[in-house]
């Protein structure tokens, strides 16, 4: 069975940032990588306060791990994979904080 | 072998490497169809104290086309659970296991079947929690055996019966000579030997079955025609393409996976991507390249046509008559040409259409796609049956689907030596070599046991009962 990639730009980037650092380190991907954590929870603590609907989102339980895969840092193209799903997301800037966290 | 370990990647994972595929109308029940679907391959009876299982992160499908797109209409999806009941012991079991409800056995599986009817992904459990039986040990560890496997046969809701676990091989080949170098036992004095001495070839022998006393797990499947068929029909018209079925059956698992991520477990996510697949067999492992294997692997079948320059000039035809010089002059002198062996595409991709095999058809249409392809409204053969099939002139063989003792070897080693090409290609006369070559496991055309070396059952699931670890190599 083959599922196409599907294109979510919908996803906001800040709601990624929020469940994204949940499920890595759920994964054992943040422990793994000394400073991606904390950069994720840097980027949630730059989150302007009138994203409250967002903030709201990122209090619900997660209940899968979400594993992301930066796949192409100039198109900033990340892979998001979720229970039976693939999101595909552009985010530049995101994808080279990601990386730069590994350096 | 038919599809064993048959491309690079998939050797690496024989949980999701299938490799046999069976489809034909039951002998015992005409009125249905069955499918087998093997996968892990080559396993040691005595290979303790983990015993061989199914993936449980394995997503196992057989497709079914009955429309001829090369796309499938029905998808009968298996999915497996472990279950552990002591988690502190190293044993498989901690005494005789004489049911599968016996608390003596420790590391059990359970599994799931959905059928999918497309388009719309229409989805219906046909079961959960069904019991696959253990691997047969030895007479301590699983004393009855053959009862206690086939209480694991479970009847589907709607009619039919299925069963997943433990069976023994019962595909034949002699991988030690074909492997090395193209050998054929029975023609190895002919051999051409790269110019080697004292190579100790010469003797014209039997072939050796390489997969003689090994297990594999098959998920078995015996369903109502009506089931499987466009429309819900009965077919009764052996010319009528819709008559026909296609089938091949595939695995796949969830693109992402993160090794020991918490608690030390893996964490496995994202979409199922498809890593193995099989219709006809030997296809992938001796006419695709290579570098392709496990490319085709993960392609549909409805895609096939892209691989269809290797089915058009296989690489085994021009091997032939190199291998076995002035053996094949007749194919030697086709190879120089343009080779165009649609009497190939034929048989992997196509079917036959009506008119090139007297009174026989197995064609959905033109669309190019590598799958079992089964006239339901051929009735079984019950008495002379021929293990090569259409081959030797019985119409219910492959590659009208697949039976268990089908010498698909020596069929398929014969069709690549030309002896279809003359169906579709009249100036061309095969060599007599075409119509004798041989893997040497069958002593004749109405052998069904391979040379005695398969019991296979006369009702479902048909394939035999495993070998016992503690007999193996007694024999």
């Amino acid at each position: 069975m083959n599922d196409d990639d599907v294109e979510r730009p919908s996803l906001s980037r800040r709601l990624f940032l929020q469940r994204g650092s949940l499920a890595v380190a759920a994964a054992g991907v943040a422990s793994a990588i000394p400073g991606l954590t904390s950069a994720l929870t840097t980027a949630e603590s730059e989150a302007p306060a009138t994203e409250a609907v967002v903030a709201d989102e990122a209090t619900a339980t997660m209940t899968e791990p979400l594993v992301a895969h930066v796949r192409d840092l100039a198109s900033g193209e990340i892979g998001l994979y979720s229970g039976t799903r693939e999101v595909v997301f552009h985010d530049p800037t995101l994808a080279n904080r990601l990386f730069n966290a590994t350096r | 072998m038919s599809s064993h370990r048959e491309a690079p990647e998939i050797s690496k994972d024989p949980v999701a490497d299938s490799t046999d595929l069976y489809a034909f109308v039951s002998p015992d029940k005409p009125d249905t169809v069955t499918i087998i679907a093997n996968y892990v391959p080559l396993e040691s009876p005595a290979g303790g104290p983990n015993f061989y299982e199914f993936g449980d992160d394995v997503l196992y499908e057989i497709n079914i086309d009955n429309n001829g797109d090369g796309k499938a209409e029905i998808i009968y999806q298996f999915t497996f659970a472990n279950q552990v009941t002591n988690a502190n012991t190293f044993l498989y079991n901690t005494g005789p296991i004489q049911s599968l409800t016996d608390t003596n056995w420790n590391r059990r599986q359970t599994y799931s079947v959905t059928r999918v009817d497309m388009p719309g992904a229409k989805k219906q459990v046909l079961g959960k929690g069904l019991a696959s039986p253990p691997c047969n040990i030895g007479p301590l560890s699983t004393p009855n055996y053959p009862a206690l496997a086939g209480a694991a046969i479970q009847t589907l809701p709607g009619g039919g019966q299925v069963f997943a676990g433990q069976r023994a091989e019962g595909f034949f080949v002699d991988l030690g000579a074909i492997f090395d170098l193209g050998i054929l036992r029975p023609f190895e004095a002919a051999h051409a030997t790269f110019g080697l001495a004292n190579t100790g070839l010469g003797a014209m022998a039997a072939g050796v079955n390489s997969t003689n006393g090994v297990n594999v797990h098959s998920i078995a499947l015996q369903l109502p025609k009506s089931q499987v068929t466009k429309g819900g029909a009965t077919p009764s018209d052996a010319n009528s393409p819709s008559s026909v079925i296609g089938v091949w059956t595939s695995a796949s698992r969830q693109k992402a996976r993160v090794l020991k991520a918490s608690n030390g477990t893996d964490v496995v996510s994202g979409p199922y991507v498809q890593v193995s697949r099989l219709g006809n067999p030997l296809v992938n492992e001796v006419v695709v390249p290579m570098s392709k294997k496990d490319y085709w692997n993960a392609q549909p079948p409805v895609n096939d046509k892209q691989f269809a320059a290797a089915v058009l000039n296989p690489e085994l035809a021009q091997l032939l008559p190199v291998l076995y010089p002035n053996v094949f002059p007749n194919l030697a002198a086709y190879n120089k040409g343009a080779p165009k062996r649609d009497d190939l595409v034929a048989i992997f991709h196509t079917g036959l259409p009506s008119g090139v095999v007297s009174g026989f058809q197995n064609s959905m249409g033109t669309t190019q796609a590598d799958m079992l392809r089964l006239n339901l409204a051929i009735p079984p053969k019950t008495s002379g049956a021929s293990n090569l099939g259409l081959l030797g002139g019985d119409v219910a063989g492959y590659p009208n689907g697949r039976r268990l003792f089908d010498d698909v070897v020596t069929i398929a080693l014969r069709a690549v030596a030309g002896a279809t090409l003359p169906l579709v290609d009249k100036s061309f006369t095969a060599d007599a070599a075409a119509t004798a070559i041989t893997d040497g496991l069958t002593t004749d055309g109405n052998d069904l046991t391979a040379r005695g070396n398969e019991s296979y059952l006369a009702a479902f699931p048909y394939l035999g009962v495993p070998h016992s670890g503690f007999a193996a190599g007694t024999s």
